[in-house]
């Protein structure tokens, strides 16, 4: 083949066109701009057919009277359940379970936004079951078939998320601390000033939420970390702003760092921080003294859940007693469960980074749902971020 | 090859020409496709974040939009001067990235167009297969290899130098994430260009008594700008926009307005600001480009 002939793969780059002239110009952009117009009147014609086809089809809320089909469809964290739940449950109910994971609520959030997952079962944390409420993406628990609610912690009843559990039934619970490497820190780790540790200066990190930002710095200041005082929010604003200087990320994304040595001290959720100590057992937890949040992942039904029975029968078997008990011996977080207590390993209720002692859990309350006020810290959040 | 069937039936010819559509509408049809496609996936997107960038923020509903009732003050908030360092800090490590992009791709681009003789497709889908992984793939993979204990930190140790440098969380990081990920942006437009110069234009500069250097730069780099402005445009307006390259390399002070407005849609939770911000930031690189074709001439594309 001679050479010009050649069929270069840089032709798609090739600038060097005819010349166009200004009446084709006119005309093709005419021409795009009625293909576009069309398209937009399509587009909205599509959308007025699936507003109205969506209001049809959520009045039926629930067809209490139709018998469901024996099947649950499960969507949980990764890692968060022990290998005989899911069988024994089966065996005992005869409901077949289909199992699935996700790594965040953001990821949940996002994917129940879309619409119909076919779901029955997610397990979001207090915040989000907070944000999917307020979305109208759950729907409310008929209590009456979660006969087993009072082996729950009375702690659990009232939490400030979701109070009187008509839309969440805890799973398991941990709190919002410190994780740290003990051999690199120089120094003990008690309280939230440990980011001012010199030897952890430029290698420490805190949260990408708003909230658990601010309560870090509010519980640090002496402060309500729900608050809604002005004065409070500023002084928070400044430690964080502060503390930046001092941090090497602001990261929810914190595991693998700390476990390799490349963050040295951050703001963690405790399960995250056992987990790491599997691999690398210089890592470890504490409780700030000052005060935490706690947080609690909890079971819920989507809205339009083909089967929300089940799912309910599946939150009432898993506050039976052994169950629950056999559910923290494995995953190793708090268990809600205060029946199943008898039950759980020594090791777990005797820690005290798990089950704290009572002076230490007037310490760790629940993060409150604070509406349409949650933009007072968004916008702080931003400024902290910006700064 | 028999003379009938060089010489067809002129019924048919007429019956062809009949059923023809006019030149213009033949030629728009070929656009049709493209044009819905754009006018879903580019105009009536860009309509509604102009709409968002005008809409009153909520944290239940995250916009709320009336006519009655547009809400400006975004694009002051927008403009805010808190937002102005990681503004310019974007233009610088984007310019700097388009600069680097030059620099290593110029000589490449020559080499292939110029001295790659009968394998330079193949040196071209060298240059493109790694564009083939995922982006966030490849900026993971330059996470692995400049973390605390990645690759190069075990390389560096094995040969002495030590194994503890702290690579990541640094403004070079986000620079090098940048211009790895974008070069061959520039790469293939500089080879266009260079393909189609004429050779003889530097035999006869060089006849004319120009050095090496002069002749670079009063001959190779004009006959190839086309490439040049292309490549510089195809490199800085991604890289002024990235957000996944500072989040994942960067750390709390090489924040980027890309990772600035991702955040206004996450956890600030601030759609209309996070909207005008996009719209700022686009007509802000309309402009620029605007100019920039100006300044260089237009002719050069």
């Amino acid at each position: 083949m001679s050479e010009p002939e050649r069929v270069s793969l840089a032709f798609i780059w090739d600038t060097a066109s005819p010349h166009f002239s200004r009446r084709t110009f006119v005309r093709t952009m005419a021409f795009m701009g009625a293909a576009g117009f069309a398209a937009a009147c399509g587009s909205s014609g599509n959308n007025s057919s699936a507003g109205t086809g969506s209001a049809g089809g959520s009045t039926p809320f629930r067809l209490s009277n139709k018998p469901e089909a024996k099947v649950l469809n499960f969507y949980n964290w990764t890692d968060y359940i022990a290998d005989d739940t899911i069988p024994n449950f089966q065996k005992e109910t005869g409901i077949k379970v289909t199992y699935d994971n996700y790594d965040s609520n953001d990821e949940l959030f996002a994917k129940m936004r879309t619409g119909d997952t076919g779901f029955d079962l997610i397990v979001p944390t207090d915040a989000f079951v907070v944000k999917m409420k307020h979305a109208d993406l759950l729907q409310p628990l008929d209590l009456s078939l979660i006969t087993n609610i009072n082996n729950l912690d009375p702690r659990f009843r009232t939490a400030d998320y979701d109070p009187g559990n008509l839309y969440s039934i805890p799973w398991q619970w941990g709190t919002t601390g410190i994780g740290f490497d003990q051999t690199q820190v120089g120094g003990s780790v008690t309280d939230w000033d440990a980011f001012n540790l010199p030897a952890v200066n430029g290698k420490s990190a805190f949260l990408d939420e708003a909230r658990d930002a601010f309560a870090m710095a509010l519980f640090a200041l002496g402060h309500d970390p729900n608050t809604l005082d002005t004065g409070q929010l500023d002084d928070a604003e400044k430690y964080l702003i502060d503390l930046k200087k001092k941090v090497k990320s602001i990261t929810s994304d914190y595991q693998d760092p700390l476990k390799s040595g490349e963050l040295l001290l951050c703001q963690a959720y405790s399960g995250d921080v056992f987990q790491i100590q599997t691999d690398n057992k210089n890592v470890q937890y504490v409780i700030p003294k000052s005060g935490a949040f706690s947080w609690v992942d909890n079971m819920a039904i989507p809205k339009g859940a083909p089967h929300p029975r089940n799912a309910e029968t599946f939150m009432n078997y898993i506050l039976e007693p052994k169950v629950g008990a056999a559910l923290t011996n494995y995953v190793q977080y708090g268990s809600p469960n205060k029946a199943a207590e008898p039950y759980i390993d020594k090791s777990i209720t005797g820690n005290p980074l798990i089950y704290p002692p009572a002076s230490v859990l007037a310490k760790l309350p629940f993060q409150k749902d604070l509406g349409e006020n949650e933009i007072e810290y968004a916008d702080r959040w931003d400024k902290v971020k910006s700064a | 090859m028999s003379v009938a069937a060089a010489d067809p039936p002129p019924a048919r010819e007429q019956h062809a020409h009949r059923r023809r559509l006019p030149n213009w509408l033949k030629a728009n049809l070929l656009l049709l496709p493209t044009s819905v496609w754009f006018a879903f996936l580019l105009v009536i997107p860009t309509a509604i974040i102009v709409g968002y960038s005008l809409g009153k923020r909520g944290i239940i509903d995250p916009v709320h939009f009336s006519w009655g009732h547009l809400i400006w003050s975004n694009y002051t908030e927008a403009l805010n001067t808190i937002y102005l360092p990681i503004f310019i800090r974007s233009i610088e490590y984007a310019a700097i990235s388009t600069l680097l992009c030059v620099v290593l791709g110029f000589p490449l681009a020559y080499w292939i167009a110029r001295f790659g003789g009968r394998l330079r497709n193949v040196y071209l889908v060298l240059v493109i297969i790694p564009f083939l992984t995922s982006y966030l793939i490849r900026m993971y993979a330059w996470q692995f290899i400049l973390q605390r204990n990645g690759l190069l930190n075990r390389l560096l140790g094995d040969v002495g130098l030590g194994r503890n440098h702290e690579f990541l969380n640094h403004p070079s990081a986000v620079i090098l994430g940048l211009t790895y990920g974008f070069l061959p942006f520039m790469i293939l437009p500089l080879y266009a260009s260079i393909e189609r110069m004429d050779k003889a234009l530097v035999e006869a500069s060089y006849d004319l008594g120009h050095g090496k250097i002069s002749t670079f730069f009063r001959v190779i780099l004009p006959s190839t700008a086309p490439g040049l402005v292309a490549g510089v445009l195809l490199v800085f307006i991604p890289a002024v926009g990235d957000f996944i390259t500072p989040e994942l390399l960067g750390g709390v002070r090489t924040q980027m307005i890309g990772t600035t407005i991702a955040d206004q849609f996450g956890g600030t939770q601030n759609w209309p600001l996070g909207s005008s911000m996009s719209i700022l930031l686009t007509a802000f690189i309309l402009i620029g480009v605007f100019v920039y074709l100006r300044r260089v001439g237009e002719e050069a594309l």
